[in-house]
């Protein structure tokens, strides 16, 4: 594939990694959910993270945002080790995630859960409430055209004064992803994005993702369907029983015996009928 | 002033402490989701403390306590509700840090029964069960007032602080400090993938609504001259959460529908009826069941209270009206990008 990212970078030549991780190893009570992954994610790119369920996908998600610590290996943005530090560190490094099961804040607004993650808000010092009323208000008023500007490319703009919890499947995936958005975030990572809606909203949301990778945001997210990672995705990691087993291009992967073994052999047919 | 006034004005104050006592435990637990179970105990730090730093020197008192500083009305007030803030600081360090929700919880319901037990037997600290007594009368020297003036003048000295205290919370939780309490609320995890610092937003939130039980606490044993373990037994806790539950948590119009109709009506008022002759204590007693049912009933049938929590619109947020939802975000070319088996996605320039 002959890409040219934001970066200007060509071709396949390997590409500065925005996300590094190596030998992440995570165990519940004995079971090893992750057992020594490591792979780059290339700056600028959409890169899919596939497995076999239980493959330890969306622990290594949990674990690389922080969500979770691991119990030994190394995780690097850029070329700060950010191993093992809060959550909140690692977004305010620029680092987003959404998550599986969609988690929106339900007694918010869906306006208000965009404003929520809003960046760097005076507003949310006590003494800039009282000091600096001015401040706080200017700046709010900025966030809220954004938040209202994010919400109509989400085609939430309708139902941003709905409570969240009111919201339906889909329309809660939206919300994760606009959500995170939201934060302005130089690396994203979408646990199953497209999971369990239409094939409509399926398009819509791969426009999003490209939308997101022209503006320069790297993208790692995990999806079962290969249609959709054909199509969207320029680098694949294939993570099985909680270790990297490959990564590359697709069609080069599909080429890879042992991971057409471990995962592509049972799912590239119901891939490719979607 | 006639007994019925004073009966009244007696109700007006306990309406008005209970309002900010309610305001201190709706920002902990209405807004930001901390089940501070130990609440009883940050409004006694505060009496106590706005007690001892009121009252003279110990020695030859007949009472056994710490500090005794003589400091005059407000100040002591300030003191007592910052000291109970100080004392959330080391609680949130200890036990919030670690510990979430339904754990907290029991940490704090021991810490609630630890912090009585020891103001009930260590008597250097507060007296001990007699607690602290003859407490001097805000104003006593400045305004001349007898016993009678002084209820309805403390009432609205409360009722002024009340109104402060509120001007200052409603704008909190109007801020992003507030969306962003709301938001820990309802997912922690969410909200720290979000980049809040959850620790701190709940110390934050816990040593706001500490000042506001300490203020509370200091207003009750400036109002009634005393202060003693029987006066705030663990279960008082319940009183509280009754008076946000009841009226609509995360709510400041439901507060005070809660405070009057809780603390005022159910709790305060009974105590003036006439005795039930035969059953002294019956309706004292009674109270706390028609509490209880209320509090049960509320959570069946109605549990986001009274009042419940406003839903915060963007136009009311100050956003100009948009004509309507946008395309959905999908410029042409995307869907191009993703429709045609040949064309791919990642083969276009800036
Ligand atoms: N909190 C937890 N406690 C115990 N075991 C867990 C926990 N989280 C995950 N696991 C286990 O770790 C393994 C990996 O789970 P994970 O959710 O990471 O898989 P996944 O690759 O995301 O799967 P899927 O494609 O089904 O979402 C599974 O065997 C799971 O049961
Ligand atoms: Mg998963």
């Amino acid at each position: 594939m002959t890409s040219v990212g934001p970066t200007g970078t060509t071709g396949t030549a390997p590409r500065e990694a925005a996300l590094r991780c190596e030998g992440i190893t995570k165990a519940f009570q004995g079971v090893h959910a992750v057992n020594g992954a490591g792979f780059a994610v290339p700056r600028g790119l959409v890169t899919a993270l596939i497995g076999p369920n239980g493959a330890g996908k969306t622990t290594l998600v949990n674990i690389l945002s922080g969500s979770m610590t691991c119990d030994r290996g190394q995780e690097l943005i850029g070329s700060t080790d950010v191993t093992n530090w809060p959550s909140h560190r690692i977004a305010r490094m620029g680092l987003m995630r959404t998550f599986q099961l969609s988690r929106e804040l339900g007694g918010l607004t869906v306006l208000e859960n965009l404003l929520v993650a809003a960046r760097d808000q005076a507003g949310e010092a006590l003494w800039n409430i009282f000091l600096r009323p001015g401040l706080v208000r200017r700046q709010e008023r900025d966030n809220i055209e954004r938040a209202l500007d994010l919400l109509e490319t989400y085609g939430l703009y309708r139902l941003r004064d709905s409570r969240a919890s009111d919201l339906s499947g889909g329309q809660k995936k939206l919300l994760e992803i606009s959500r995170a958005v939201m934060a302005s975030p130089s690396i994203l990572l979408l646990d199953e994005p497209m999971a369990g809606v239409n094939p409509a909203l399926i398009e819509r949301i791969g426009g999003y993702i490209l939308d997101l990778k022209r503006n320069g945001v790297t993208v790692l997210m995990i999806e079962h369907n290969l249609n959709v990672v054909e199509k969207i995705c320029d680098h694949v990691i294939v993570l099985a029983e909680g270790r990297t087993l490959a990564e590359g291009r697709l069609s080069d992967l599909r080429q890879n015996e042992q991971v057409v073994r471990a995962y592509l052999g049972e799912v590239i047919d119901a891939g490719t009928v979607r | 002033m006639s007994g019925t006034w004073y009966y009244v004005f007696t109700l007006v104050f306990f309406f008005f402490d209970y309002f900010i006592l309610a305001m201190g435990l709706n920002i902990q637990y209405g807004e930001t989701g901390i089940l501070n179970f130990a609440y009883i105990g940050f409004v006694a730090i505060g009496a106590y403390m706005t007690g001892v730093l009121s009252l003279p020197s110990s020695a030859g008192t007949g009472q056994y306590y710490i500090l005794g500083l003589s400091l005059p009305f407000p100040v002591n007030l300030l003191l007592g509700g910052l000291s109970a803030s100080a004392f959330a600081v080391l609680v949130a360090l200890i036990a919030l840090r670690r510990l979430r929700t339904d754990y907290l919880a029991m940490v704090l319901i021991s810490l609630s029964l630890v912090l009585y037990d020891i103001s009930n037997n260590y008597v250097p600290l507060f007296n001990g069960a007699d607690g602290l007594y003859n407490v001097p009368e805000p104003f006593a020297g400045a305004l001349h007032l007898n016993t009678n003036s002084f209820i309805p003048v403390f009432a609205g000295v409360t009722g002024a602080i009340a109104l402060l205290l509120w001007f200052v919370m409603s704008r909190v939780t109007r801020s992003p400090a507030g969306r962003t309490f709301r938001a820990i609320r309802d997912d922690d995890v969410v909200a720290a993938a979000l980049g809040k610092d959850v620790f701190r937003q709940q110390l934050k939130s816990m040593i706001i609504g500490s000042f506001y039980a300490g203020i509370g606490g200091g207003l009750l044993i400036q109002f009634s001259g005393s202060f003693n373990p029987t006066a705030w037994l663990p279960g008082e806790t319940f009183v509280v959460f009754a008076v946000i539950l009841v009226g609509g948590v995360g709510n400041n119009i439901g507060l005070i529908v809660g405070s009057l109709l809780v603390e005022t009506l159910l709790v305060h008022l009974p105590a003036f009826l006439p005795a039930i002759p035969g059953a002294p204590g019956l309706i004292e007693y009674f109270d706390a069941v028609v509490v209880g049912a209320l509090l049960m009933a509320m959570l069946w049938f109605r549990p986001q209270g009274i009042v419940p929590e406003r839903v915060r619109k963007a136009a009311r947020m100050g956003a100009r009206e948009r004509p309507a939802d946008g395309p959905g975000g999908l410029v042409g070319e995307d869907v191009a990008a993703l429709a045609p088996a040949g064309a791919r996605a990642g083969g276009r320039a800036r």
